[in-house]
């Protein structure tokens, strides 16, 4: 008896290795083919790479827009994830806490938006941006981040505060405490894990974006996602530089997701099941 | 006498409550206010500008009533990309909802290594579509790609197709992409539906002699039916929205064998500078994915009766 289920679990392991190997190998791929010369790449595509190859680092980092690209991108994804954080926090706790008609009314017409894809409203928007003068500022896609962002993040805050005592709050309340102090420094350190998991996720998402900041930014504003897609247009004999490229987009990603593992998950599980 | 000891307390009670509600009020502004102007309003605007036949650029919006949705209608192409998202949408709900069940099953019962699997599976998520399009392109690659040099080195060259070049093969690449990197989406939610299965289950039925596939197709599959409406619906919406991938491998070709609703909205309005034509075909992609919404809340409220 044992002996068969000793072997069904090394079955099982063999077999989440073998997806294990078929997942990880485009990224494997995309690491070694960085650290390669195009010739090399060209004749074998698995092979390891034979030397340290930084050349192609070195050219993108010295003789293109890459590093301002980085920039961009590091720019964009961080002011919108703290204005994200100013913002929508409070929205929930307020709709969470007065329980009125109103608010209620206000929480389904914030969720309505998670059912509307950006494709739908892009080109009126794009629109609007021109008509307000923002379109070619950073400003511009960090309006889009936010305000793409409040229907899942007030469903996941709302979610979350549901679940935390209101006695502290009126204890604070009582003592004279305003709104805005008792929500900052009493509710807002309870809200941790939620906050992280809205850090991570939408900061991968603004990372990863390509469709609106390359309608609505200048050619000198790309942000990586954009340059790495130039890249790939212009630079289509050049896989050596590309993939350069991908690598140094890749491997931010990997170190927050390694450093933060377990508010990915736990994001997706409570969006999922509540959504 | 009752009516002055009633007076200041309902006083006092109205000002409480103005005193709350003005306190939400400032609380949600802020969010209302982004989400209705960069949300909100363009969407509803679309159906003003989807009938026009504005192209973008140009200060003059011109009105022509119904125009866009008669040639919208008429035209082969949004037919083909119907067709093409249709394809598309039903293989990728089916084949990543299996892979998912399948991921999600061996990291929860496989002995070793159970997090570092979880984590393999799921890093594909957080990749970028355009940077992971672009590797699959080259894995891809008639000539120099990964598959085509190792079918050259078992003796297949044969064998060799050219994935996205051939209008047969193109879609194909994309959809095996796509199973690729969302897979592992799905699988925390299904691996989130199994954690919640109560052990207990699973041992009684082992102690009544039942095995591995009986307990699997009797508990933990229906057990899992919740889990399975949530997938099987995003992943219906995912795939409905996929731009990044057919943007970096096909750009909607070889022809327009790849070309889908969501990419033939940005083709129009971006490429061809017809944006009135666009916002039609986009609030088509819209109806599309409201049926979708609708048909998931519907489906999770007669569950939730039921449970």
């Amino acid at each position: 008896m044992d002996k068969v289920k000793l072997r069904i679990e090394i079955i099982m392991f063999i077999a989440a290795l073998v997806l294990a190997v078929l997942f990880f190998f485009p990224v494997f791929f995309s690491l070694i083919s960085a650290f390669k010369t195009n010739g090399e790449i060209l004749r074998n595509a698995m092979s390891l790479p034979s030397g340290l190859y930084l050349d192609s680092f070195k050219y993108l980092l010295t003789e293109t827009d890459f590093p301002k690209a980085m920039l961009n991108s590091l720019i964009l994804t961080v002011v919108s994830i703290v204005c994200m954080i100013g913002i929508i926090p409070m929205a929930a706790y307020a709709i969470e806490r007065t329980g009125k008609k109103w608010t209620n009314a206000v929480y389904v017409y914030f969720l309505a938006g998670m059912m509307i894809p950006f494709q739908v409203y892009m080109i009126p928007l794009f629109k609007e941006m021109k008509t307000l003068g923002l379109y070619g500022t950073l400003t511009a896609p960090i309006l889009i981040y936010i305000s793409g962002s409040v229907g899942m993040g007030v469903l996941l805050y709302t979610s979350f505060i549901k679940g935390i005592p209101a006695e502290i709050e009126e204890a604070a309340a009582i003592d004279g405490c305003t709104r805005v102090r008792t929500f900052w420094q009493i509710v807002f350190p309870l809200l941790g894990p939620c906050t992280a998991s809205m850090v991570v996720l939408q900061g991968l998402g603004i990372w990863n974006d390509f469709l609106m900041p390359s309608l609505v930014l200048h050619s000198d504003q790309r942000t990586l996602i954009v340059e790495i897609f130039r890249f790939v247009g212009e630079l289509a004999s050049q896989w050596d530089l590309v993939f350069a490229g991908t690598t140094m987009s890749i491997v931010p990603v990997l170190i927050v997701f390694i450093a933060l593992q377990k508010y990915f998950v736990k994001g997706i599980a409570a969006g999922a099941t509540k959504g | 006498m009752a009516n002055t000891e009633t007076i200041p307390v309902t006083a006092q009670g109205t000002a409480k409550k103005r005193k709350r509600l003005s306190y939400s009020i400032w609380f949600i502004l802020p969010a209302f206010i982004l989400y209705t102007a960069f949300v909100i309003y363009p969407t509803l605007n679309s159906v003003n500008l989807s009938f026009t036949s504005w192209d973008g650029v140009s200060d003059e919006i011109r009105y022509i009533g119904f125009d866009n949705f008669v040639e919208m209608f008429r035209s082969e192409r949004v037919y083909n990309a119907l067709k093409n998202t249709l394809i598309l949408s039903l293989s990728l709900v089916v084949l990543e909802n299996i892979a998912a069940l399948i991921l999600a099953i061996l990291v929860d019962q496989v002995r070793w290594f159970k997090s570092l699997f979880r984590s393999i599976f799921y890093f594909p998520v957080l990749l970028s579509g355009i940077v992971m399009g672009f590797v699959w392109a080259i894995i891809f690659n008639f000539n120099f790609g990964v598959i085509s040099q190792l079918l050259d080195r078992i003796g297949l060259s044969d064998w060799k197709i050219d994935w996205l070049g051939n209008p047969n093969y193109a879609l194909l690449a994309i959809i095996i992409t796509t199973v690729w990197k969302g897979s592992g989406y799905y699988m925390i939610i299904y691996l989130a539906g199994l954690q919640g299965i109560p052990p207990e289950l699973n041992e009684a039925a082992a102690i009544d002699g039942a095995n591995r596939w009986q307990r699997f197709r009797h508990i933990t599959f229906p057990l899992l039916a919740s889990a399975m409406t949530v997938s099987v619906m995003l992943s219906m919406i995912g795939a409905l929205k996929i731009f990044d991938q057919i943007a970096v491998m096909t750009d909607g070709g070889p022809g327009f064998a790849t070309e889908t609703l969501t990419y033939i909205v940005y083709k129009v309005g971006f490429g061809e500078l017809r944006q009135g034509y666009g916002t039609a075909l986009s609030l088509m992609l819209f109806v599309l994915i409201l049926i979708v919404s609708l048909i998931q809340i519907k489906l999770l409220r007669k569950r939730e009766v039921q449970m």
